[in-house]
């Protein structure tokens, strides 16, 4: 690598780990994302900061955890004294462009970077059907006229699969045929239902308000319409999310077909990876905001079309835990560009290019504002926080003494989570790692006030829902 | 439209999910029943269909809390006529103010059922929003029956065709094709395999046609689904004059609002 690097950040929206074709998956196809793992290392075990896209993107573009960026939920607003990665690159000699799906709420996209595409009255959460052709229009733009010196880091939010959403929403006031009913597909032609289409019924009470009562927190009519569906409706939500991917994954090739034939290709890194996952029917879940695999869990790959990157080819790496704080460290260190002390995140590039390197032991992840989780190798801890008697709106923290339930799950033996093992006394001593673990890690986070005054509203309305549980003894 | 309607409409395109302010039923219905009697000018021997856009999904779009006016976000207008009695040339515009994009696609198909593409292509679209995107042209072509070639502002690209066994034609070319194979879809049952070349520029080798249902309400409509590799659902339904009426998919849903000369 001669010169800085050109950097293009693809990413994706609401992507599970395991939906890439090259990774074995037979329901689907994605040669383009396979044509960028061929080209680079595959991060197995990558796991977003929180599933959902204001949060888990928010950590993307500061390498914080989202306790500390003020957007704890698709909602809240990014603390103005944090930098971004648009303007800490730029700061470098960089020229940053972004194209598509931001939401970073509070954070202005178009002050931070050049935006070549960001929708006709601004893009929010869904809408790839449009969205996503024409940001691919516009990467065809920029990249067949980019002639300056400076190199250029370029961010790429494509908004599929996200428009699964859509799917889900369909349901709400209709009933849909299967589509076996339907006459359009048969059973033979639907993935089945994930292994895991069970759940454990001692999950937090945290998870249990937002997703499984009737009168759920998050997607209650979604939650009600499918309660009535069958197994080859839960059968067809996969199928349909499959081709969502391929959707996007069309796109992507036209990015990386152009980029091909152009004088960048040498000397452009791509890293690819996605916000957060789908539930697609695992637990019996759809969209994201759990802390199960399906939804947390996300690819991330690092590679280079041309000769130009020293990135290792055509491999995996299941060992080390890859969080999204760590965009931002490994962009700067191939941009040779300086970031913010506080980041939390580690720069991926020496594992990347094979070198060994002291790394951590675990993923720390949270989820709607008092969820959270730790994965180790073996083991995945997931638990919660009570609400607070005395809201100040302070992202919980370690606090023995304020934690709710827990699942433990063994990810060797049984990586479909469904055997809580918190509760049984052989894996006290691992419960107590874990949470030993939990607090160390957020000893070390900078969590802030939550200031915005929509998402006080909601910490509370949401806080109160949770202790009437908590009073009546759930 | 000031009568509501209450007719319940087939799922394939019932997106009234009541978020939607005025009314997607109500205004589906109205242009429904106001097709046929629209008029536009068209030169001699050309057929022209202009589709309003109506948003399926739940919020985002540009209509929203303006009761009163129209949910459509958008039109298509297809033109064709056949030229020399073999080779139908198409003219589509298709505008999205979601999106932003203005889409201008000229293509040539054979006079077959499949209106398979022929000779060569080109697109321009431009953005009407504020960003630094403002405009890409792009030019294609089909070497040796294989690959497509496509060009995108001087850069070229080539497509390697998978199924190049399979005939190929545009997404916009299908307003023709379903209505000409609906019969033998509707009556022999079997699903027809198709390859689409989606706004000349996305290559979805595997799709499927077949047959859905029928309905007499709100007007007698045959529908068609489609379905393939990277591509959703959709559900196109046919008037008893092989118009293309609906075209619904997972996020809008394209009803017929005018047309002049016969589809088929």
């Amino acid at each position: 690598m001669k010169t800085r690097p050109n950097i293009i950040f693809i990413n994706t929206d609401q992507h599970s780990w395991d939906a890439i074709s090259a990774y074995g998956n037979t329901y689907l196809e994605t040669p383009n994302i396979d044509k960028l793992h061929k080209n680079g290392t595959s991060f197995k075990n990558t796991y977003c900061t929180d599933p959902v896209c204001a949060a888990a993107r928010s950590s993307w573009t500061t390498g914080l955890y989202t306790s500390e960026t003020g957007v704890p939920f698709n909602g809240g607003t990014l603390h103005p004294d944090i930098q971004d990665i648009g303007q800490i690159l730029k700061q470098g000699g960089y020229r940053t462009f972004h194209c598509g799906k931001w939401h970073v709420p509070g954070r202005n996209v178009r002050e931070s970077f050049e935006t070549l595409y960001y929708g006709n009255n601004n893009i929010g959460a869904g809408g790839a059907a449009y969205y996503d052709s024409a940001s691919t229009h516009a990467v065809t733009d920029f990249l067949t006229h980019y002639d300056e010196k400076n190199p250029f880091y370029l961010q790429i939010g494509y908004v599929d699969p996200h428009d699964v959403c859509e799917y889900l929403h369909n349901h709400e006031e209709k009933q849909i045929p299967n589509p076996v009913e339907q006459g359009i597909l048969s059973e033979h032609d639907l993935p089945p239902l994930p292994e895991n289409f069970n759940y454990d019924d001692r999950e937090t009470v945290l998870h249990r308000v937002c997703r499984r009562v009737d009168d759920a927190l998050i997607h209650a009519r979604i939650l009600k319409a499918v309660k009535m569906w069958d197994e080859l409706h839960w059968r067809y939500l996969r199928w349909n999310y499959y081709r969502f991917i391929e959707k996007v994954d069309a796109e992507i090739g036209s990015v990386l077909s152009l980029l091909q034939q152009t004088d960048f290709v040498d000397n452009t890194l791509i890293i690819f990876s996605a916000d957060h996952g789908e539930a697609c029917g695992s637990h019996q879940l759809f969209q994201k905001f759990a802390l199960y695999e399906e939804s947390v869990r996300v690819p991330f790959i690092v590679s280079c079309l041309g000769e130009g990157i020293d990135v290792k080819r055509d491999r995996f790496n299941n060992t080390h835990f890859v969080s999204g704080v760590d965009i931002l460290p490994t962009v700067c260190d191939y941009a040779n560009v300086e970031f913010p002390a506080t980041c939390q995140g580690d720069s991926l590039r020496p594992l990347v290019e094979g070198k060994e390197v002291t790394w951590r032991d675990y993923a720390y992840i949270e989820s709607n504002y008092w969820g959270r989780a730790i994965v180790t190798d073996q083991y995945k801890y997931i638990t919660e926080y009570k609400p607070k008697s005395f809201e100040d709106y302070l992202p919980p923290g370690p606090n023995d003494a304020q934690l709710g339930r827990a699942q433990l799950f063994h990810r060797n033996t049984e990586p479909s989570e469904t055997e809580n093992l918190s509760d049984v006394p052989e894996y006290k001593d691992i419960v107590n790692a874990c949470k030993i673990k939990l607090f160390s890690h957020e000893n070390r986070l900078n969590r802030q006030q939550i200031v915005q005054s929509g998402a006080q509203r909601l910490i509370s309305n949401w806080g109160r829902r949770l202790q009437e549980y908590w009073e009546r003894g759930y | 439209m000031s009568t509501q309607y209450r007719i319940p409409l087939h799922w394939s395109f019932d997106y009234n999910h009541g978020a939607q302010k005025p009314d997607y039923a109500n205004e589906l219905i109205t242009l429904l029943q106001g097709y046929q009697t629209k008029t536009q000018d068209v030169e001699a021997g050309h057929i022209k269909h202009t589709y309003r856009i109506l948003p399926n999904f739940w919020r985002g779009y540009s209509g929203r809390n303006r009761p009163g006016e129209s949910l459509g976000i958008g039109s298509a207008v297809i033109q064709r006529h056949k030229k020399l009695d073999k080779v139908w040339c198409y003219n589509v515009q298709y505008k999205n103010s979601t999106s932003g994009e203005n889409a201008l696609l000229q293509f040539r198909c054979n006079d077959d059922a499949y209106r398979t593409l022929t000779g060569n292509w080109k697109a321009t679209v431009t953005n009407s929003g504020q960003d630094i995107y403002a405009n890409i042209e792009l030019k294609g072509e089909i070497k040796n029956d294989k690959q497509i070639e496509l060009c995108f502002n001087r850069t070229e690209i080539t497509i390697e065709m998978e199924n190049h066994a399979l005939p190929l034609t545009c997404n916009w070319g299908l307003y023709d094709v379903i209505p000409a194979i609906a019969e033998k879809l509707r009556t022999k049952g079997a699903a027809v395999a198709i390859s689409l070349l989606d706004d000349l520029e996305q290559l979805r080798p595997k799709c499927q046609i077949g047959y859905l249902d029928s309905i007499q309400d709100p007007i007698p409509l045959d529908g068609y689904y489609l379905y393939g590799t990277g591509l959703l659902p959709s559900y196109w339904w046919v008037d008893e004059s092989k118009n293309v009426v609906i075209v619904s998919t997972v996020f809008e849903t394209l009803v017929l609002h005018e047309y002049s000369g016969s589809s088929t």
